[in-house]
């Protein structure tokens, strides 16, 4: 007892910084309260490099991130909102997908094999580029005037490194595949002169690699939402938690199984609740 | 030099009159300082010493105004017409059938076989507003006060350079001179207000007048038509007896006023000098062309971007004594045996900023593949746009709300240089259901700084995000956020199915009702679909649709975020 006290006295010295008390930054909510109170000053930091990395693209990470973003483009003095859209965005549909759309109707000018940027980040050809669906977007709470799109097939890092440092963006956003640390670092330079946040998606098997990004999450989906798992994080909490999105995106087993009204009858679904997609 | 300071108006203008080489050194406000310079110079000669007391000013009407030149709120200059100053304009009237329009006619067959008068009307409108500025380019020279009247007048302040073409007659001569050299016959008239200039060379008979003493006695035979009334309101005049301008001066004010309105009256007041006349100065439209021709042939792109160096920095020199900004600049490099390549380059905001420019055609220039060695290089300007002047902020962007207009400007065009200029876009909603007609791309915005004015522009289905609660304007689509996806496919992608259900790496877990869009009946694009959310085997949702038609077959068409 006394040994613990007299540790308390000696941690009260200001010589003394322990990890949580780290400096104060600027923070965006994000907008989901639990996930508040995990990340360090209870938001996404305003300026830095954060890494997400999915098990695959499209499981939900945009769904995350979405409450922040339209905050931020909303914001009077809003800066630009970039998303650039880099070969590897184009596998975001799954793989053998494509291939078996290849099978079926192969008639897209855009889906020759010898696609620079395709085979260049060791994507199926006739991945074409999706776009951004903007009245989902604007349903969400996006400001599209103050979102930026720009397509870089073959130099997304560097249309990404530019609009980081530009100082002209809050949120500069890629999906990339196969980066180094010392990318990541000249990105994360970057994001600090340009005050922007810098948000990469990766796949999930980048995170055995060290990363010089202020915070990583990896995120599997789950079936009405995501489990989040945190990396790296700067003060914050260690573990794991699970987000559910606002709305139902997917029915409940029973209302599933209920009734159908489509013209095809599907199967049994065999949906568990809260152990599907893992 | 005090005995003459003295005396009424009327007085002073006919002495003006009477002296019309030395009307200097009447006490009237002049115009700008050089002529300023010129009276003391006089007035040193004759008197021997410079004068010292002031100037008393006439009593009343006369000089009530200075002739000045005014900054307007858009920027462009007025020439005012001041009650009583000492100004003399000449009106220029070009006849509707002036000789150039007879050419036109002649050398044009399809004119000539018999256009509909409407074409021919619209031809000659856009042939004589033409020849009008280039008139107002030429006339120029006799003075820098020159304004249109469209479509077919012209006035020139021309006081002041009376002594520098012999006088009045000499001055009238050069005008006829240079617009006959443009193929028209002009008709000219002399007067001190720019109205009755205009009017008394619409009526084409002689007319000079100098003072406002005798301007009303030798308007008054005028008719009224070289006014440009509207015809009905000349119809009732005629109707009271009112043919020529002196009858319609005569009548009482009030009731003229009360009859025709006071905009009538507004301008008889201008027409006789009582009131200030406001003409808009001519400017000609301006653009920066410069060539430079190279003593040896260029084949690297550096080099040639060091070539365009002096080019580049004429334009800046160009621009910054014009307080201009460019928003198109295209160069053209030519070469020996082979067409010249164009390079054009296209920015967000009006910049003036060389250096700037230089980048973005250096890293336009890098993307070229020159055919052929390079022999000479152009620069050509798109239109000149005025600068805003605007206070640099406080804050750094982003740090406690600075905005960063510059910046996003120049960071769309850096893309734009590399990338090309439809690989940076914002996106827009667009009214419908079908999806992939539902969006759109549209032009960012260059400056954030504005968007308070934008925001009422843009399109309504739009958000606007200047607050909060100007996006909760904006009208919700009818359907909830998370039921549509974040990513559409360029093109829906055709399906595998097995047993009437999709597969995609998988099969599909259809998730939730079917929703059904079914529209477009009215145009080339119509849908019957039924769109189901669906779970991939690795957890990703997407949206697919199965058709209505008979063959039923299975369509991705969008990911979910």
């Amino acid at each position: 007892m006394s040994a613990d006290s007299g540790l308390t006295r000696l941690l009260e010295h200001p010589a003394i910084w322990r990890g949580r008390s780290v400096a104060r930054t600027e923070v965006i909510p994000t907008g989901f309260d639990a996930l508040d109170e995990c990340l360090p000053g209870g938001g996404w930091p305003r300026t830095g490099l954060m890494e997400i990395l999915v098990s695959s693209f499209c499981v939900g990470e945009l769904y995350l991130l979405l409450p922040a973003l339209a905050a931020l483009t909303q914001s009077p003095a809003a800066r630009w909102c970039v998303w650039t859209i880099s070969g590897a965005a184009s596998s975001l549909t799954p793989q053998s997908s494509a291939k078996q759309a290849g099978e079926a109707r192969d008639d897209s000018p855009a889906s020759r094999p010898d696609d620079p940027a395709a085979s260049r980040a060791g994507l199926p050809p006739g991945a074409d580029f999706l776009h951004p669906f903007a009245p989902a977007l604007a349903a969400h709470g996006m400001a599209l005037r103050r979102m930026l799109v720009v397509r870089a097939p073959a130099q997304s890092m560097w249309a990404f490194e530019q609009s980081l440092g530009s100082g002209a963006c809050d949120a500069v956003m890629t999906w990339e595949r196969g980066l180094r640390a010392a990318q990541i670092r000249r990105l994360q330079l970057a994001a600090e002169r340009g005050r922007a946040l810098g948000i990469l998606f990766r796949p999930l098997n980048a995170a055995r690699e060290s990363s010089p990004a202020i915070l990583r999450l990896a995120l599997e989906p789950v079936l009405n939402g995501v489990r989040i798992a945190f990396l790296k994080s700067r003060g914050g909490a260690r573990g794991t938690i699970e987000i559910a999105w606002q709305r139902r995106v997917a029915l409940p087993e029973k209302e599933l199984s209920g009734r159908r009204a489509g013209p095809a009858e599907p199967g049994k679904p065999a949906l568990q609740a809260g152990s599907a997609g893992s | 030099m005090r005995r003459r300071v003295g005396g009424t108006a009327e007085e002073i203008l006919a002495r003006h009159e009477v002296q019309p080489r030395h009307e200097a050194q009447a006490p009237q406000p002049v115009n700008d300082t050089c002529s300023q310079r010129e009276h003391a110079h006089e007035e040193v000669l004759a008197h021997g010493h410079a004068p010292v007391a002031p100037v008393r000013q006439p009593a009343r009407g006369a000089a009530r105004l200075r002739a000045v030149t005014l900054e307007s709120s858009s920027g462009t200059s007025v020439l005012t017409s001041a009650v009583g100053s000492p100004e003399l304009w000449i009106g220029v009237h070009l006849p509707v059938r002036s000789a150039q329009a007879v050419r036109q006619w002649e050398n044009n067959p399809r004119i000539a076989q018999g256009m509909p008068s409407g074409m021919d009307a619209i031809l000659q409108a856009q042939g004589t507003k033409r020849l009008l500025e280039r008139l107002a380019i030429r006339a120029q020279r006799f003075t820098p006060r020159v304004s249109l009247v469209p479509p077919d007048g012209l006035l020139l302040e021309v006081k002041g350079s009376l002594h520098l073409f012999n006088g009045a007659q000499g001055l009238c001569k050069a005008v006829a001179d240079e617009c006959l050299a443009l193929g028209v016959e002009p008709m000219l008239a002399l007067s001190p207000t720019p109205l009755s200039a205009l009017v008394a060379a619409r009526s084409g008979r002689p007319f000079a007048v100098r003072g406002l003493a005798q301007l009303v006695g030798e308007l008054s035979t005028l008719p009224l038509a070289t006014l440009r009334w509207p015809r009905e309101m000349l119809d009732r005049l005629a109707h009271m007896g009112v043919r020529t301008i002196g009858q319609a001066l005569r009548l009482p004010r009030a009731g003229f006023a009360r009859r025709f309105g006071t905009d009538p009256l507004l301008m008889l007041d201008r027409l006789t000098g009582r009131d200030a006349d406001l003409r808009e100065r001519f400017r000609a439209r301006e653009r920066f062309r410069r060539r430079r021709d190279l003593n040896y042939e260029l084949e690297s792109q550096a080099a040639i971007l060091r070539a365009l160096e002096p080019l580049l920095r004429e334009l800046g020199s160009f621009l910054r004594v014009r307080q201009c900004g460019i928003l198109q600049l295209q160069c053209l490099l030519q070469h020996r045996h082979a067409p010249v390549t164009r390079c054009e380059l296209r920015l967000c905001a009006p910049s003036a900023d060389v250096g700037r420019l230089g980048e973005l055609l250096g890293e336009r220039l890098g993307q070229l593949v020159l055919p052929a060695p390079v022999r000479s290089c152009e620069l050509r300007s798109g239109v000149l746009i005025p600068s805003v002047l605007a206070s640099n902020p406080l804050w750094q962007p982003g740090e406690h709300g600075g905005t960063a207009s510059a910046e996003s400007s120049g960071l769309i065009e850096r893309l734009r240089g590399r990338l090309g200029h439809e690989a940076v876009y914002c996106l827009q909603v667009l009214p419908g259901h079908r999806p992939e007609r539902s969006w759109g791309v549209a032009e960012p915005e260059g400056r954030p700084g504005a968007d308070r004015v934008r925001a009422d522009r843009a399109s309504p289905g739009q958000l606007h995000g200047n607050t909060a609660r100007a996006s909760c304007d904006a009208p919700q689509p009818p359907w909830p956020a998370f039921s549509r996806p974040l990513w559409l496919l360029p093109e829906p992608r055709r399906l595998a199915q097995r047993n009437g259900l999709p597969h995609c790496g998988g099969p599909l877990r259809l998730l939730g009702d079917p929703e059904r869009i079914e529209t477009g009946w009215w145009d080339d694009g119509p849908i019957e679909r039924d769109y189901y959310a669906a779970l991939d085997s690795r957890g990703v949702r997407l949206w697919v649709f199965r058709e209505r038609a008979s063959a039923h077959r299975w369509f991705l068409q969008g990911v979910f975020g």
